[in-house]
Formats: C-alpha cells, structure tokens, sequence
C-alpha cells in the first residue's frame, strides 16, 4: 500500500517534486500539498480513488516538526485562540497536541477505526485553561476515540434530517404568518422526533419544546456529544488540537491576518485541498456490516438477540437503519458556518458519487429506493443518566451547550470491532455499558437486566456481530 | 504547508505589500437606491449645510426597519421597508398621514416615549423640534402637546436620549448649532444645548439650558466610566464657537449637570466636531470615541491615568490608522471633512469597522471638494485598514448623516448615506466577492433586548456576546452619529465562532442570565423569559 500511494503522490506532485529536489527520505510528509486545488465537481470513480489514496496517506502520516506539526502560540481551541505565552512543551497527554498521525488513536481494527482506553482524548474548551496537565475530569472531560467507518453516510443522512428540519420551520413560520394564528408543528425527519416549536405570526419561534437538537435545528453528527457537524469541520478541528496542523481556512490569513498563526515557522500547514482528500477518504470508507458468524449457536444466538434488542427498546434509540435519498457526498457541504468551508466558499464543490464505491452495493434499498444505513443509532441525543444511575455522568463541563448528562445516541455499527465501550471508553464488556443506561435509556435497559440471562447473552451475540470487516 | 521564509520573502518583495495589508473580507456594497425606490435628496441653504439626518426603526412591527430620512428645506419622507431575506433592499415610500409634510427637518432619531408598541420619532428641525407619536402601521400623530414638550426655536442638529436611573421617561438632550437671530451670527453666536428631564407625570414641561454651549453638531449619553450613570458628551465646531471646546457634562445621577473640566482632568480639545460614535475596542467596560471632524479624526480611549471620576483621554487615531484626515483616492490632498460616524462589523470578522461619511461643507476651498466615505476596516493587531474604495462606497457625493442597517436581513450591514444636495446613496452589502459570485463573511448575531414596560428597548443596557476569549460588548444607545439614530437588532460578526453566549446588564444594573445561542440567527431576549427566542424574517 505504501508503495502505491508513495507512485501516486509523486504523480501528482511530479516535476515540482524533482524541481525542489527534495529527498526521499526528507522528513517531511510528501502527501500535504500533493494536490493544489481543491477538487470540484463530480468525480469519477479513478479521481475519488486518487483522492482517498491521497487522504489516506494523510491520515496515516506522522507529521513531523518540518511539515508544520506543533503549535506554540496556538491553543486546542476550535476558535484561533493564542495562550499568554509559549506551550512549554509540544506534547501534552492532556491538553494536546497529543498523537503524531490521526491513525494513532483511529486505529481498530483497522486505519480508521476507533481506539481503545489509552487513546482517548482530553477535550477542553482550550480557551481558559488550556494548558492543563492532569487527567481529574476537573479540568477536561474525557472521551474514547470513535471510529469512521460509514461516517460519509453518516454524514449525508445528517444533512437531509438538517434540511428536513429547517423545512418543517420554514412552513410552520409561513402557515403562522399566514393564519395569524400560532403553530405548533412536530419536528420529525426519518421517522425520528425532535420535539415541537411553536411559529409565531411575526415570524418568532418558541424552542422551548425542542428535544435532542440544537436550537438551529442544524443536526451535528459527530462526536460522542452530537456536536460536530461535517467530517470537514472535525478535520479542521482535530488536525489542530491533536498535531498542530492548521488548517487555513480557519486559522488562516482572511480569518487571523496570520498565515502561520500558531508560529512554528510554518505557514498554511494544512490547505483546503487537503483537508478536502483527508474528508474524501474519511467519506468514502465502507461502513460497517452485520457479520455472519461461522458457529451456529452463534448465528442463532444473534438472530435471537436482534428481535430481543427491537423488543426491550433498545431500538426506539439505537434505530436499525435510517433511510438516505442520496449517495452524493458534496464536498465542501451545504451546512457549516464560517470558519469551515462551505459550499458557498468555492466555484464548484466536489461531488463523491459513493454509489462508486463496491460496498455501498451491500446497502439495502427501500420501496422508495432510499439506501437503508444500518447505522443503529438516530442521530439524536438523549439524557442517558438518571438518580438511580449515573455512570455515565461522569463529566462536569458541558460541551458546546449540551449537558453533562446528554449524548448523541451511539451508533453501534461497528461496535462489535470497537469494545471498550462507553463515551469515556471505560466499560469493557457491552453488558456492563447496557446497565449503565439511564435516563431516557432506563426502560430498554431495565427490560434487559429483567431479562433471562439466555437473552441478554443474546443481545450480546448480536452486537458482537456488528463489525467492522474489512477496511477497504 | 510552507515554510514561512518564503513568505516574508514574497511580501517584502512585492511592490503591493501596501495595499495588500487587510487580509480580511472587504464587503462589496452596490448603490442600488433607484431600485430600492428611494429617491429623496438633502437639500437647502445655509443652515442645512449641516444636518441631514435619518431614522431607521421599525415602524409597523414586521422588525424589517423602516427609514424616516430628513429633507432640509425639502419635506422629510418616510419609506417602509418591503425587503425580503437576502433579496434587493426594496422600500415603499409612505405619507406621513397624520400630520402631514414636515420640513426644516435636519435630522430624526427613533425613541419610544410612552412604552407602548408602536416606536416613536424626536424630528429635529430648524425651528420647533417634533415629537411624533407612533400610531402604528407606520402612521404618526404629532405629540409635542400630548408629552407637554415644548420643541424649541434653535437650529437643532443633535439629539440623544437615556432613562436615567428608575425614571419612567427618558431624559433627552438636545445640541443646538447657531443662535442665527443672534447680532453678529453666525460666528461666536452658539444656541445653548438643552437637558428635558420629564416630570412626575411624565411630561416635558422645563427645558434646562447647558450652558455654555459651542455650536454643537452630535451629542450623545454615555456611560464613559463604566459606573452605570449616564454622562453627557457633546461636540462642537470650532468653525463658529469662540473659545469654545469638546464636552463631556457630568449629570450628576439625575442631579445638576456640570462640566468636567481641567480639575478632574478633562482635557481641552478644539475641533470642528461633527459626529460622535463609540464602542468598547477593549472590552473593558469604558467606551472608546470617534470624533469626526474637519481633517483628523479622533480616536479616543482613556488614558492609563484616568480614574472613575478623572475623564482623561488620549488620542490614539494615528497609531490605530485611523486619521482618515484626507481623501484616500485621487489627487486632492486637502483635508477632508468628516460628518456621521459609526461602528460597526461590516464583514462579520468580530472586529469594529470604523465608517465616516465625508463631504465638503459647501465649496470650502481649504477643503477636499471630492471627499469619498470612509470604510475603516478593523485589523486583527487593532488597526484600522482603509478599505471604502474596495468596497465601492467611494462616490464623490457630499455626506452627511448615515444609516448602517442590514435593511434585507441577510446577516450583512448595509449603509445608507444622506448626502448634500445629491440622492441618498443605500449601499446593499453583498459580502464577499469572488470570481464565482458573492458569498458570505463570517457568522453574525444580531439581538434584539426586550425590557419591561418601562424603556421597552432597553436604552442604556449593556450586551455582552462571548465567543471563546472574546467578549464583545455594545451599549444600546439613542444619540450620536451625525444627525441619525436607529434602534432595533443589534449586530455583532461571530467569525469563525459557530455559537455564542449572551449576557444582558440591563438598564436598571440587573444582569441577565446567560443565554447561549448559535450564530447565523435573528435572537430576540425578552428580560421576562429565561429562553432565547429566534426570529426569522419572511423570505
């Protein structure tokens, strides 16, 4: 694989490459800048193949101090934000920046993946006190590493519930401005419910019935709290905190003045084009698949556990599949705010057909000819601690307005490749994580601890199904 | 990535180092008045030489502002804002029914006397100053009898307003310019300024002279150290005052109004001061002041020896760039001369711009006769970056008052100008310009408070928006400028911030909780709801 991407890089990069004479073994990773600019319009199947070879040489880099890695005059913030003084040192455990390679903490069971206890991460605003040195959730709150696989899907059923939403507001604020009258409208998209507003006649909105969205209706997929939106806007995020590697189209020039905001010597560190080959192969890996297991007590064992996982309502959150009308992947997207490009940000954005992709074939298609994506989750956050049950309280900041106690609903493909489990990666068997559901979880989990222990056991034949099976 | 010694080298070697010194969004506006419908001109002799004002308020409830625009000797007219979200700025001109044509109107600033739903106006004028009562549907009656106001005689060009501590009414200041009946007018013949407190009852019924006066052009309340009482600040032409100066009227928490002077530190400044803006550069509580004026414009923050009760400021206009004393394009390097001034985050960068409507007085030859408005935009290290010709709002027009409103709800300010004698310009903002079209800045916020039944508009309170270690504050205030006022959402530019904390230091001095909402929204904080509500304009 290497040696493939290596010919790739040097076929895009080509005389350029020769004309720098810049060694081989030069410490520095030949695949940032390996494309100029940024794709645009639709890509065939050979260029989308190009471009995640491109973003997976990115994710597996260990960037180095001569690509731009380490951030002195930067903090973790997703905000540009400059501490008093000089990082005292450039790797921090806690406070970042804390992994060489996105790989280093993506990596099970495959590049991509999630991570096990000893890569999670710290996450703090990064704006007062930011340059912590301890673990005690005082000062961060601790968080395991999730994997990508299907996060293209992920991401795209994400945007049509978006545009669901905001479509459902902008009728509910045009039947009141038309009736003169109130309207309260449910808030529902792929069957799943987000609460109710209340329109106004002159075009104010009560939110206060909202539940499990932010208050702009904008459906924010990733992390464990529901609070990223794109696999663009992490990337930009992540490639900070975690390497130092900034992303101008947020810490550049139009936004700080500063094309080497963090100063470390190195400008633009990051492109728009790479980050857009980082989010072309995060986007387009396969999602993951309901394994069938070769012993037949434990296919029978997980055929079981599926019904009772539907009967205990585990799957009022942890949904089956949600339908997808579209298989284009558009690259800048139609949803982030500044700060993150956005489809407005260039002339044509990139289009990834991932019906290109063989493992798409093996997404299950509905009457309506929407692709089913098995992900197990509903995009949703929900209260997931109750008196009786706090394990997985166990944070004291809110992140990005959302309560310690709320998280997004995990999508459990995959989660049979995954273990540990838990947001804080602290449960080490899916039995111990199922009883520690609260909150709007405790009736789906009081049905399985009240069930026979041939049952539960079965539930966990199942989840241990799902899996993540092969990475490309 | 690259490393950046390339970089400084390309810079250094570039001959347009100069002009390539703001990275940012320069906002691209177009003139599109004609299409607006607005066509209405300032005009008339002598004493509408200055003045030239507009009101932009919300005079029918839809919260898309309406504009009230002074005509001089010519009628003042009256439009009503008929846009749509992120359409062309269209506007429907509308009689004022009630009261008919009012003219010998310099200026007007939007003000709700009686608290009631509909906003009212204070027209200032040539003569008898008006109060006209919101009706509702963009209708007025004249109230100067209903309120017992008594509107004078002076030539009026400034006016503010504040509701000083646990008043039901406002108090209201008013800047006179010459006493042109005076002998010898019109040099060294200043009218005095006027203090109206209200009564027991609400009304009007003793004006008290601030004397003395200096010719004054903007006046305005406020805040300066940050102690919750209203001071009174005013500026003054030293083209017709003798011996006169900058002031700064300690109101003594509703006592008898003093000057400040040398004693406490008050340092004399002589300009020909035309127009007043302020904001919180630093987020510290205390205000930093725009003065324009003829040639130099000040920039003014209080100096390192200042004390609660000790106003002493510096100018910091030169190491800020922000002088803007001549025109910065074509060949006439005569001073220029400035008149309504304002701040305001035209790119959305959460830094303040600084705008400046520049226009001769009228034909004086020691002054730049082709004069474009100012776009100052805020640069990340502080400074101000001259930016109006790349934004297009350089026409050689003579300005004078000046709106900066996003009239389309789109998230962008647009600018409208009055200008001497010449069409109003209305700037729509477009954002930012590129080779496949416009696209937008950064994120924005724009809030609207909602006090109780007494100031319903939370006159004098304080919002203060964090996003990250940034904390920008703005004081909702009616007064300055030049000659104009408005009131209805306040816009801050979030940048990259996708979110945003707000707290409310209300009128009275009570803080608000915090309210968190995201970026890209119209909020509306009602003082008597614990939740932040949305608004969003008919499309």
């Amino acid at each position: 694989m290497k040696t493939v991407i290596c010919s790739l890089i040097f076929m895009f990069v080509g005389q350029q490459s020769v004309a720098q004479s810049t060694p081989v073994w030069a410490e520095k990773t030949p695949s940032i800048g390996a494309i100029e600019t940024i794709p645009n319009g639709l890509q065939s199947k050979t260029q989308l193949e190009q471009l995640r070879e491109i973003g997976e040489a990115l994710f597996t880099a260990q960037f180095t101090d001569q690509d731009g890695a380490g951030r002195p005059m930067a903090t973790q913030a997703i905000i540009p934000t400059k501490p008093r003084r000089e990082l005292r040192q450039a790797f921090a455990r806690t406070s970042g920046m804390d992994a060489n390679a996105c790989s280093s903490c993506h990596n099970q069971p495959f590049d991509g993946g999630a991570g096990g206890f000893v890569a999670n991460v710290f996450l703090s605003e990064g704006f007062n006190n930011h340059e912590f040195d301890t673990t005690d959730p005082e000062f961060s709150n601790e968080r395991g590493t999730n994997h990508l696989f299907g996060a293209g899907l992920i991401e795209l059923l994400a945007r049509e519930m978006t545009a669901e939403l905001v479509a459902q507001r902008t009728n509910a604020l045009s039947k009141a401005r038309e009736n003169g009258q109130a309207t309260r409208v449910a808030l529902v998209t792929k069957d799943v419910s987000f609460g109710y507003i209340t329109a106004m006649p002159d075009g104010m909105v009560d939110l206060t019935e909202l539940d499990g969205v932010d208050t702009d209706l904008v459906i924010r997929p990733f992390s464990q709290k529901g609070v990223m939106t794109s696999l663009r806007q992490f990337t930009v995020n992540a490639s900070n905190h975690h390497h130092g590697m900034q992303a101008s189209e947020r810490f550049g020039a139009r936004w700080t003045g500063e094309t080497d905001f963090d100063e470390d010597g190195y400008a633009d560190e990051f492109s728009p084009a790479d980050v857009s080959a980082l989010v072309a192969w995060q986007a387009s890996l396969p999602a993951p698949t309901v394994w069938q297991p070769s012993d037949n007590a434990w296919q029978d064992a997980a055929r079981k556990g599926a019904e009772y996982f539907d009967d205990f309502g585990c799957t009022s959150c942890h949904r089956t599949a949600l339908p997808l009308d579209s298989l284009h992947f558009y690259d800048p997207g139609p949803v982030d705010a500044a700060g993150t490009l956005n489809k407005h940000d260039v002339a044509n954005p990139a289009i990834y057909d991932l019906s290109q992709l063989d493992w798409v074939n093996s997404l299950e298609q509905n009457e309506q000819g929407q692709f089913m994506v098995p992900l197990f989750g509903d995009l949703k956050r929900h209260k997931i601690t109750d008196p009786e049950n706090d394990l997985l309280g166990n944070e004291l900041f809110s992140q990005r307005f959302v309560g310690r106690d709320i998280f997004m609903t995990a999508e459990l493909w995959g989660v049979g490749s995954t273990a540990p489990y838990g947001h804080r990666n602290d449960f080490t068997t899916l039995d111990t994580i199922i009883r520690a559901h609260g909150g709007s979880a405790k009736p789906a989990k009081d049905a399985y601890t009240n069930a026979q222990e041939e049952q539960r056991s079965a539930i966990v034949a199942f989840l241990k199904t799902l899996r993540i099976e092969v990475a490309e | 990535m690259k490393p950046i010694f390339a970089l400084v080298s390309l810079i250094i070697a570039s001959p347009t180092f100069a002009q390539s010194e703001f990275l940012g969004d320069v906002p691209h506006f177009v003139e599109q008045s004609e299409i607006a419908g607005i066509n209405h001109q300032y005009r008339g002799p002598f004493e509408y030489f200055v003045g030239g004002g507009a009101a932009s308020f919300d005079c029918n409830n839809d919260r898309m502002n309406d504009l009230f625009i002074a005509g001089g000797e010519m009628p003042a007219k009256l439009f009503r804002n008929t846009s749509k979200a992120g359409q062309d700025i269209t506007f429907s001109e509308q009689p004022i029914s009630v009261t008919g044509e009012i003219s010998k109107v310099t200026g007007a600033y939007p003000i709700n006397f009686d608290n009631d739903e509909h906003m009212d106006l204070m027209v200032l004028r040539v003569g008898q100053n008006q109060i006209l009562r919101g009706l509702g549907n963009c209708t007025f009656a004249k109230a100067n009898d209903h309120f017992l106001f008594y509107g004078g005689d002076a030539w009026t060009t400034g006016f503010s307003a504040i509701w000083e501590r646990d008043a039901t009414n406002p108090t209201l200041a008013f800047a006179n310019y010459i006493d042109r009946d005076a002998p010898g007018s019109p040099w060294g013949t200043c009218e005095d300024n006027v203090l109206a407190r209200p009564n027991a009852d609400g009304n009007y019924d003793q004006n008290q002279p601030l004397s003395p006066s200096f010719c004054s052009l903007s006046i305005m309340f406020t805040d300066w150290n940050n102690r919750g009482n209203f001071d009174l600040r005013v500026t003054n032409d030293r083209q017709y005052h003798r011996g006169g100066y900058e002031q700064l009227w300690n109101l003594n928490s509703g006592g008898r109004p003093e000057q400040f002077d040398a004693r406490d530190g008050w340092q004399k400044l002589i300009i020909w001061g035309m127009g007043i803006a302020q904001t919180d550069l630093n987020a510290d509580g205390r205000p930093e002041y725009a003065l324009s004026s003829m040639g130099d414009t000040m920039l003014q923050t209080l100096d390192e020896d200042a004390e609660d009760d000790r106003p002493i400021y510096r100018d910091m206009a030169y190491e800020r760039a922000a002088t803007a004393h001549r025109p910065y394009q074509g060949d006439d390097l005569k001073p220029s001369t400035g008149w309504h001034t304002e701040f305001a985050d035209f790119n959305n960068d959460t830094r303040p711009d600084l705008y400046i409507a520049k226009g001769n007085v009228e034909r004086m030859p020691d002054f730049a006769e082709i004069d474009p408005d100012n776009l100052l935009m805020g640069l990340p290290n502080g400074k101000f970056s001259e930016q109006g010709g790349a934004a297009g709002i350089a026409l050689p027009r003579r300005g004078r008052g000046a709106i900066v409103e996003d009239f389309n709800a789109d998230g962008m300010l647009d600018l409208l100008v009055v200008n001497r004698e010449e069409p109003v310009s209305l700037f729509r903002n477009l954002g930012r310009k590129t080779d496949w079209g416009y696209t937008p800045f950064g994120n924005f916020l724009a809030v609207e408070l909602r006090n109780n039944d007494v100031n319903r508009n939370a006159v004098g309170a304080k919002i203060s928006v964090k996003t990250g270690n940034l904390t920008q504050t703005h004081t909702v205030q009616i007064g300055g400028g030049h000659a104009s006022g408005r009131l209805g959402f306040i816009h801050f530019g979030l940048g990259v911030a996708e979110r945003a904390q707000v707290r409310i230091k209300w009128p009275d001095g009570d803080w608000s909780q915090p309210y968190r909402v995201f970026a890209n929204n119209f909020v509306v904080l009602d003082r008597d709801d614990p939740d932040a509500k949305y608004w969003y304009p008919a499309r």
